[in-house]
């Protein structure tokens, strides 16, 4: 996840709905390396198998960001299921994001 | 990240719940901003490293420079009271050896020679107080506290405002550091107090205690303004809080027209103390 613009990680769906992020970083800036851990750790536990992340570094790829009128790195948009979610910062808030993901106090 | 609610009411940007940007921002969660022509990388942890940084490099570099303007002081005192002093003091002899071959005859060589002679003295006394203003010799032959207590005398005497001074120091001594960073903050506060304050009274109390070293010069004068304090143009108080950082201490005035200003300068005692024995003031 370090020198591509774009890297799309897959995994396989088992069961459930997949969720499809897309991960807007500034290079190995300490926040977007913390963004990137935590989202890893979130679909780990609680999206296994079901999840599909693209990372963006906006360094190498400004026109990406531009297009999805990305304000600041890092910043997580929830592209799939619907209705689309934008989440700013290092992902470090735990349950305020998995709550935002609709993954916890509702149906997932 | 903070737990909130979403909320459709809320002010939108591009999207983004403005609340959560600016959120985003203070809680220096933000690594950059990505704009229409341009990416500005925000590093603000680095960027406040760096200045952090560039502070301590500043005050070491200030720290340096108070400890060699005290060396050429002292090495500028010695010459000038050596030197000169001599050179007038012989002057003044040759003086009172011509006073005495002048006969009664001579009247007018006679009264030269007597006011050149008292020129001479008064030069000499200049001559003291410059060397003694360079380099009190109070404060290396009888120590800290008998050199503050010297000041605050001399401070009622130049400005006619009492000037009290307090002490428990007792016997403790205070490192060569430390002893002219002290006195020379007590000098500039005192200055500043003279210049400013319109007071009509001032106690200076120089304290020990289980932890802290605890100077402070308190004035009944017209206050100082918060402004005032953190002004670039104070250069007295950030003289003093820049001998206070080398020491390691803490600074803290306190102003206002009903009461004055207090100045406090607090310094760990173990910096600067080479003995310690508290007694009553």
């Amino acid at each position: 996840m370090k020198s591509r613009s774009r890297e799309k990680r897959r995994v396989a769906p088992a069961g459930g709905k997949t969720y499809v992020f897309q991960l807007f970083v500034a290079g190995n800036e300490s926040n977007s390396t913390q963004a990137r851990d935590n989202l890893a750790r979130l679909c780990r536990e609680h999206l296994s198998g079901r999840h599909e992340i693209t990372i963006v570094d906006v360094l190498k790829d400004a026109a990406t960001a531009y297009t999805h009128h990305v304000l600041v790195t890092p910043t997580l948009i929830l592209i799939k299921p619907l209705p689309k979610v934008l989440l700013l910062g290092n992902l470090s808030d735990t349950r305020h994001v998995l709550a935002a993901l609709r993954l916890i106090g509702g149906e997932q | 990240m903070r737990s909130r609610k979403p909320s459709v009411h809320k002010q939108q940007i591009n999207g983004v719940a403005a609340e959560e940007l600016v959120h985003a921002l203070r809680t220096h969660q933000v690594d950059a901003i990505v704009g229409e022509r341009h990416i500005m990388l925000v590093r603000l942890k680095q960027a406040e490293e760096e200045l952090e940084l560039s502070r301590n490099q500043l005050r070491a570099l200030t720290a340096s420079l108070l400890s060699i303007r005290e060396n050429e002081r002292i090495v500028i005192a010695r010459e000038i009271h050596d030197e000169l002093g001599q050179a007038l003091t012989c002057l003044q002899l040759g003086l009172s050896w011509m006073a005495g071959k002048v006969t009664a005859q001579q009247q007018p060589v006679q009264d030269k020679v007597r006011s050149l002679a008292a020129l001479v003295t008064t030069m000499i006394r200049t001559v003291q107080r410059i060397a003694d203003e360079l380099r009190p010799g109070v404060l290396d032959e009888l120590g800290l506290v008998k050199a503050l207590k010297s000041e605050a005398r001399k401070f009622t005497g130049y400005t006619g405002t009492p000037c009290k001074f307090e002490t428990n120091m007792g016997k403790a001594r205070c490192s060569r550091e430390a002893s002219i960073a002290i006195f020379r903050i007590a000098q500039a506060a005192l200055t500043n107090v003279a210049r400013h304050a319109n007071a009509s009274k001032i106690v200076m109390s120089l304290m020990v205690g289980t932890t802290h070293l605890v100077l402070t010069v308190h004035d009944n004068g017209k206050g100082i303004t918060r402004e005032q304090i953190s002004s670039a143009q104070s250069l007295g108080i950030i003289g003093i809080r820049e001998r206070v950082l080398a020491l390691k201490g803490s600074l803290n005035i306190r102003g206002s027209k009903s009461t004055g200003t207090t100045l406090t300068v607090r310094i760990p005692r173990s910096r600067i103390l080479l003995g310690h024995r508290p007694v009553s003031s």
